[in-house]
């Protein structure tokens, strides 16, 4: 049984419909936020602290984040998680060209290179009916490995990495800074730093070697991405049907040797990862409540299978399955499932609810299966700037849902319903066990390695960022197996990239499912007289960021923060830094361009989702 | 000149460290290190030590980025510069270049009301050196959100006070305070350079250009206009290259960077893409791309290059590699200011290109063909003349009576005017040479050892 809140059933046959005898079956009634308690806590100030972070730096876009901190029992009372930017992109696209669609959507973000414009290219696909040859989804999966190839870095160095520096270290817990300078690296050989200091040095702003190392190994990738596919980011040769890209053997050669230098590189960063988040939890076994959550996530899967993917809905869950998927406890491979479980809410984000306005678009999918009116399909973007307010609106942002439940996506989202799902094909480098991913790193300058990324028992800020450092490991194999591909088409004579595809005049629908460098992205797209007539897009930082929803659960971000406790180093509250919760918060790697997107369509129409997960209770 | 400063690999934290500003603010919430990333930086510099002589009268610059309706895609693009590279812009290790001191929400090490102190710091005119802003992102027009928040905010006024008594600024808002007191201000990216998409049609923000935003009388405190790097994204490496040129040429040390109508670095801009595009010999000759993959120019299936102002064919897109055409990608116009609405439905071929690329068609079908001839009268070399000794294929050895006709033309007036050089091959050699090699196995090669001649053999 998939759906524990959502009025569905299914049949023997695996249809879905409404269960009988519910009068309005997605009705709900909007749980108000009361405060007055903590509002009498703070009036009587002294520790109990109203924390106001606006800016939150060293994440992508514009994030705020508001909390209530007791200093004294050392937790959080209150979390608010603010996206401060809305853009209308959604409203932008309607009306137009679909074939525009792929351009102006992949500006929802930069930070991710090209996932957009292919997300929306799956979508187009679907409405117009075409699929890519062989080499043109190799060529898709390859330049979306390569984009998060460069995206893991940056945010385990550059982002992320800096609160784990010896400067934030010495600063909020100086005795842990003396611990980590006397204690062993246990991975030295690899990594080549010897203590934990030396790793905490290395990761200083702007002078550590893991810095700076980490900022040039971002451009490694861009630079085998930009001879692929132009640049990075936006890149043009996303087509309907397939790439523009004019392949080469230099090309390949050129991408190859880069591979090969990031391989070397992410064996040593793995480890080094493994060593810093062994050495917080001996230190203090509290940091394993830092950013901790249910493990509840979603993903819908990656890497198409160049002899599968042919961009239906209809065959949606048989392609889907041969991608890879995860879950806390796996709830559902299948795309369809993923998709109607999906429902989006406003009440404490800054737009009216389109329900208002009348009779919901799509009462089912494609496939006849119930959507709910708070389905993306059915959803219109109406946005209402209003007042900040902790009790009602407070954020650009909207509350996505699965199933009525809070579910997270990121780069380890995918990982974990991959290695839970079991059903990636294997090959030489990659497997998956049902219980972990197993990846092999073939010799380089340092031999050969085998890593194995295990589902893990806990899941906290930690995890998420060593999750993510295994990521890399993983995406780079998944790019080296395509370049493999690659070749072996191009030995074949399949050199074709691209399908040649006409505009059609009627009504279309058609969905994009995909990920980004944070996981879970669908594009929803429906068609008219060869003009969009509506768009949306909903992103991982979109589930992440969001809101309390009208159940009253807090956002993903919010509900870590929550469950963070206060364990930096100060003598009176005015010194208090933050540092643990903006670890937690920093540990989703949260990206805001494409959170506060791009939407203003009335209706769009989603395919499916292939990984999923919201399973819960992790 | 100038000694070799002792140390020369600094780091922030063998440097005696100065006491930090932040110490006396209220709070440190968002403090993470107790300092600031500007007071770590020049801790930094600081341990490399000094030159003995000054190469200009600058020390160092703030640059403040600010964002409205962006991406962040100008942002990833400027990290991926190498030339230089921002890393080297932000740690002053480049002679000359004063130190960057950069502000900016993706990078900076502290969060909240420290980081925008900075701000109010500039805005009171209490920085140690001059500012420059960079905007990115298209500025919404935030008469439309009085009394709720703004389409595009960061920070919130006053600082240090309790959430509920603030209000959230808008990067617009910022704009306006700090504008006039910097020393340029400079568009990064289409949306900040000419509104890119989000003021698109269909735009609801009410999105324009910083150049809209801040009128056409505005002039920085040095007396400079906007400055427009557009591109979306840009070229990471025409901003580091742009800054880098100003600030030499403000050290007395390089030359006057000169910029267009547009307020775009002239050296960078004045060309179209398609002048250094590696496609444009096929546009000359008349040859197009039929499918997405071809190797052909682009322009039938949608490159708008010939009109489009830009660098990237030439530039690269990073580290001087890739760059849309280069790799397949047909032009969409990104960094005009007719983008998107006046390049798009993309993908559909330029409606100017009807006249153009037909007359090209034209011309290179008698040029493409005259140019094959002559490049394989001049793929054989001078001593072949009705066979050639390459196993890889190549039968066609004789040359046909045109060719030879059309040869002696172009050898009549590829000397005219000079003395034709000797080309009785019995002369050019030594005695006794054979120019064809049908000999060599038969005559020198005998005396090989008894294998190397077998194996010869058993190839032929």
């Amino acid at each position: 049984m998939c759906f524990k809140n959502l009025p569905v059933e299914f049949d023997a046959q695996g249809n879905a419909h409404l269960k009988g005898g519910v009068v309005d079956p997605y009705a709900y009634k909007p749980r108000e936020i009361k405060r007055d308690k903590l509002e009498e806590l703070l009036a009587r100030n002294g520790h109990i602290k109203d924390v106001s972070i606006s800016p939150v730096t060293r994440v992508a876009g514009a994030l705020s984040f508001h909390a209530v901190a007791d200093l004294q029992e050392r937790k959080f009372l209150e979390a608010n998680s603010v996206a401060t930017i809305f853009r209308g992109y959604e409203v932008i696209l309607k009306g137009r060209d679909p074939r525009d669609a792929i351009y102006i959507s992949s500006r929802a973000c930069g930070v991710c290179g090209g996932v957009h414009s292919t997300a929306a290219c799956e979508a187009i696909e679907m409405a117009f009916g075409i699929s890519p040859p062989p080499l043109g989804t190799v060529l898709r999966n390859l330049a979306l490995a390569l984009d998060f190839l460069y995206d893991h870095p940056l945010h385990l160095f550059l982002l992320a990495g800096p609160d784990y520096s010896q400067v934030v270290v010495q600063a909020t817990s100086p005795a842990m800074w003396e611990k980590a300078t006397r204690t062993e690296a246990p991975n030295a050989e690899v990594h080549q730093f010897k203590t934990i200091g030396d790793i905490m040095k290395g990761l200083n702003p702007l002078s550590g070697k893991l810095y700076l190392d980490g900022l040039k190994m971002t451009r490694t990738p861009r630079e085998a991405y930009s001879v692929l596919f132009g640049k990075y980011p936006h890149p043009q040769t996303v087509v309907p049907g397939g790439m523009s890209s004019t392949v080469t053997i230099t090309d390949f050669n050129e991408t190859y040797t880069r591979l090969q230098k990031m391989i070397d590189w992410t064996k040593r960063m793995i480890l080094l990862w493994d060593d810093l988040t062994e050495f917080f939890y001996e230190y203090n076994p509290e940091y394993k409540k830092v950013g901790a959550r249910a493990a509840n996530m979603i993903d819908l899967g990656m890497w198409d299978d160049e002899n599968s993917y042919d961009a239906s809905y209809a065959r949606c869950n048989e392609w889907g399955e041969k991608r890879s998927v995860i879950d806390g406890q796996l709830v559902t491979t299948k795309l369809q499932q993923l998709n109607l479980g999906l429902e989006e809410f406003v009440e404490h984000s800054y737009y009216e609810d389109w329900n208002q306005n009348g009779k919901q678009r799509f009462a089912t999918d494609p496939s006849g299966a119930p959507l709910s009116p708070n389905h993306p399909w059915n959803k219109e973007t109406l946005p209402k700037p209003s007042k900040e307010s902790w009790k009602d609106r407070y954020t650009w942002d909207t509350a996505p849902r699965w199933d009525r439940q809070v579910v997270e996506a990121g780069c380890y989202a995918r990982i974990w319903t991959t290695a839970a799902a079991g059903l990636m094909p294997k090959n030489e480098f990659l497997e998956s066990t049902g219980h972990s991913l197993k990846f092999h790193m073939p010799k380089t300058m340092l031999r050969a390695m085998d890593f194995e990324w295990k589902i893990p028992t806990l899941w906290n800020a930690f995890e998420r960022n060593r999750a993510r450092a295994y990521c890399m490991g993983y995406n780079l194999m998944v790019a080296y197996t395509m370049v493999l591909k690659a070749f072996d088409l191009l030995r074949k004579g399949e050199d074709k990239v691209s399908t040649k595809f006409e505009v059609p005049m009627g009504e279309r629908i058609g969905v994009g499912f995909w990920g980004a460098g944070r996981g879970y992205l669908s594009h929803h797209l429906t068609l008219d007289k060869g003009a969009i007539t509506n768009y949306q897009i909903v992103t991982p930082s979109t589930f992440n960021a969001s809101p309390k929803d009208p159940f009253g659960n807090p956002g993903p971000y919010e509900e870590a923060v929550l469950n963070t406790p206060i364990l930096e180093d100060f003598d009176k509250p005015s010194d208090f830094t933050g540092v643990d919760m903006l670890r937690a918060i920093r540990s989703f790697d949260p990206c805001m361009p494409c959170t506060t997107h791009i939407y203003g369509g009335e209706r769009e129409i989603v395919r499916e989702v292939n990984t999923c997960a919201c399973s819960a209770e992790g | 000149m100038g000694e070799i400063p002792e140390k020369h690999v600094g780091e922030a934290g063998h440097h005696k460290q100065r006491e930090s500003s932040t110490m006396g603010l209220p709070d440190q919430v968002g403090n993470v290190a107790r300092r600031t990333m500007e007071e770590l930086a020049e801790d930094i510099c600081a341990s490399q030590g000094k030159s003995k002589f000054s190469l200009g009268p600058l020390e160092k610059v703030y640059v403040f980025w600010l964002a409205g309706m962006s991406c962040d895609g100008c942002t990833v693009s400027v990290s991926g510069a190498t030339e230089p590279a921002l890393e080297d812009l932000l740690t002053g290790s480049i002679p000359g270049v004063p130190l960057v001191v950069l502000h900016h929400y993706v990078l900076q090490l502290e969060s909240g009301d420290h980081y925008i102190q900075t701000l109010i710091n500039a805005e009171q005119g209490k920085l140690d050196g001059p500012y420059v802003l960079v905007y990115e992102g298209s500025i919404p027009d935030e008469n439309l959100t009085v009394g709720g928040e703004p389409f595009a905010g960061e920070g919130s006024l006053p600082l240090w006070a309790p959430s509920d008594e603030r209000r959230r600024v808008s990067t617009a808002e910022w704009m306006k305070r700090l504008g006039p007191g910097a020393a340029a201000s400079i568009a990064i990216g289409t949306c900040a350079t000419w509104g890119g998409i989000p003021a698109a049609y269909g735009n609801i923000t009410g999105s324009m250009s910083l150049m809209d935003w801040m009128g056409k009388d505005y002039r920085s405190a040095l007396g400079l206009p906007v400055i427009n790097i557009p591109g979306c994204a840009p070229v990471g490496d025409n901003f580091t290259d742009a800054v880098q040129a100003i600030l030499l040429f403000l050290q007395g040390l390089g030359p006057l960077p000169e910029f267009d109508e547009l307020g775009r670095p002239a050296w960078q801009f004045s060309e179209t893409v398609h002048t250094h595009c590696v496609r444009a010999g096929f546009y000359e000759e008349g040859t197009f791309a039929k499918e997405y993959g071809d190797k052909e120019c682009l322009v039938e299936i949608g490159c708008w290059g010939p009109v489009v102002n830009c660098n990237i064919t030439e530039k690269g897109a990073i580290s001087h590699m890739g760059g849309c055409m280069n790799s397949g990608a047909p032009c969409i116009g990104c960094t005009m200011p007719g983008f998107p609405d006046k390049f798009s439905p993309f993908y559909k071929a330029p409606p100017g290109s009807l006249v153009s690329s037909n007359a090209s068609r034209l011309l290179g079908s008698v040029v493409r063909n005259l140019r094959r001839i002559s490049q394989r009268e001049r793929n054989r070399e001078i001593r072949w003349h009705d066979t050639v000794p390459s196993g890889w294929a190549m039968e066609r050895g004789g040359t046909s009576l045109t060719h030879k006709i059309l040869e002696v033309f172009y050898e009549a007036m590829q000397f005219q005017g000079g003395k034709a050089p000797e080309r009785d091959p019995q002369k050019k050699f030594p005695t006794g040479y054979q120019s064809l090699p049908d000999r060599v196995y038969t005559k020198d090669y005998q005396q090989l050892p008894e294998d190397r001649v077998l194996k010869t053999e058993k190839r032929v």
